[in-house]
């Protein structure tokens, strides 16, 4: 099994059962096991019997701030774990005004990384039983036996150029912070496709999003994506066809990517959850890139006064087209 | 839309459509008509309230029906009629350039400008050199519907 630390997991427990039993929260938002052990699935906890069923190990990247909109019509009061960027999804909802701050409590954990099973099952083989972890190392168990490995080689992607990995707002922290952290390749995949040809691009987009199936489980996980109607919906007008071809693909993911523009606060939840892994995370850093470098640094979701930088505007800002 | 210029005996004539700001840009073009100015007749105007009107959709839906060039005109800077309206533009259709040309489309294909309505000149020119570049650039297919068909 993949029991990070069963003694963190004892004290969130505490404290999450306390409230929940003395009625401060109705619900709780977390975490339980799934199907199979690499697979964390948000559970939606009512009683002390659902509480059991709580798990906190490496596996648990779903972020559940998303979870608060559904949640929050059924119940007066919510408490949600959350990770860093489930706290910054967290403040991005709240500057939406899609929820209200003081009918959620936020239990922040600190978050060490999510691990990538894709990554683990390639390194160990199809016949990868198990892990157990300590101290930044992971041991691999296969049915040959156990291997050693670094923990930080089999992080996810979106974790990987993790910058704030403590939760940036919360009403109770339950574990130890970490601090923040460096992220120093986080736009060296959008730097790399700027440096190429407008042709060949257009090739690597229209090969990627060809995989598109248009199912949008990229705008249902993402902390953005929270229009009551969204335009891919929309009947009238109808701007978002049916058809399956490079020009209805082109015209989602752009406007996709571009609703984030100044809002994106890049958790990764877009690319973890496409079922043909494209790296829609490169559209929205070319936007958070683009963004700082012509209107000053900003991360969306850290502080939820800031306003939003294509909500405002300076008389003397720079344009990005030839005329000024 | 339909590129009824056409010929087939000269060459590519390319299809541009410019979004024109109600109280400026579209008031230049008048300008530019009433003082008998000439500008390729390959640019169409669509009117729009304001440059901060624009959707980004508006113009990603102009490239998969036929446009091979998309440019937006405005008001100047401070000149805005909604005062405000195009400096939220700048920032919108700045990011949104951008981000087509990371997309893979040549920077020519969508411009912004900003042109007032006393501007009839720059109206004129700018719709000239916008047509003699996506000419030069030649026809694009970036995005084009593929039930598309030029009528002609």
């Amino acid at each position: 099994m993949a029991e990070r630390n069963l003694e963190q997991l004892e004290k969130i427990r505490e404290v999450v059962s306390q409230d929940l039993l003395s009625g401060r929260i109705e619900l709780l938002l977390g975490w339980e096991k799934g199907h199979y052990w690499w697979q964390s699935r948000p559970l939606f906890a009512r009683s002390k019997d659902d509480l059991a069923k709580l798990t906190w190990d490496s596996f648990c990247a779903v972020n559940l701030s998303r979870y608060l909109l559904e949640e929050l019509k059924d119940h007066q009061k919510v408490g949600v774990l959350v990770k860093g960027c489930d706290s910054r999804a967290f403040n991005r909802l709240l500057q939406d005004n899609m929820v209200e701050r003081d009918r959620v409590v936020l239990y922040g954990l600190p978050c060490p990384g999510i691990l990538d099973y894709k990554l683990l099952a390639a390194e160990a083989g199809p016949e990868l039983k198990g892990i157990a972890e300590e101290n930044g190392k992971i041991v691999l168990k296969t049915a040959s036996g156990e291997v050693e490995v670094k923990r930080d080689q089999f992080l996810m992607a979106k974790c990987r150029e993790c910058l704030y990995p403590d939760p940036v707002v919360y009403d109770q922290m339950l574990l130890e912070p970490q601090g923040k952290k460096e992220a120093p390749e986080r736009f060296k995949a959008v730097d790399e496709l700027e440096t190429l040809t407008p042709e060949e691009r257009f090739a690597y987009w229209e090969k990627e999003l060809s995989r598109c199936l248009r199912c949008y489980a990229c705008r249902q996980a993402c902390p953005y994506c929270s229009c009551r109607e969204c335009f891919v919906e929309q009947e009238n007008p109808r701007w978002q066809g049916r058809a399956y071809q490079p020009s209805e693909n082109f015209l989602f993911h752009l406007v996709r990517a571009y609703h984030g523009a100044g809002r994106c606060i890049d958790c990764g939840e877009c690319q973890r959850a496409c079922p043909v892994d494209i790296p829609l995370q490169e559209l929205n850093r070319k936007l958070i890139k683009d963004i700082n470098e012509l209107y000053g640094d900003y991360e969306a979701g850290l502080d939820a006064e800031l306003e939003p930088p294509l909500l405002t505007y300076r008389p003397d800002d720079p344009a990005a087209f030839s005329e000024k | 839309m339909s590129t009824a210029l056409n010929d087939k005996t000269t060459g590519y004539e390319p299809l541009i459509v410019a979004f024109c700001c109600n109280w400026c840009s579209y008031a230049g073009g008048d300008l530019a008509g009433t003082s008998r100015m000439s500008y390729p007749a390959n640019v169409r105007v669509i009117r729009v309230p304001c440059c901060g009107r624009m959707n980004p959709m508006f113009v990603l839906r102009a490239f998969q029906r036929g446009a091979d060039g998309v440019l937006v005109a405005g008001c100047h800077p401070g000149d805005c009629h909604y005062s405000t309206g195009n400096y939220h533009g700048r920032r919108r259709l700045s990011a949104f350039k951008r981000l087509v040309e990371f997309a893979g489309f040549e920077p020519e294909r969508f411009e912004v400008r900003w042109i007032s309505s006393s501007e009839g000149d720059k109206f004129a020119e700018e719709m000239e050199q916008m047509t003699a570049k996506i000419k030069a650039l030649g026809p694009n297919r970036k995005m084009r519907d593929a039930r598309w068909q030029s009528v002609t």
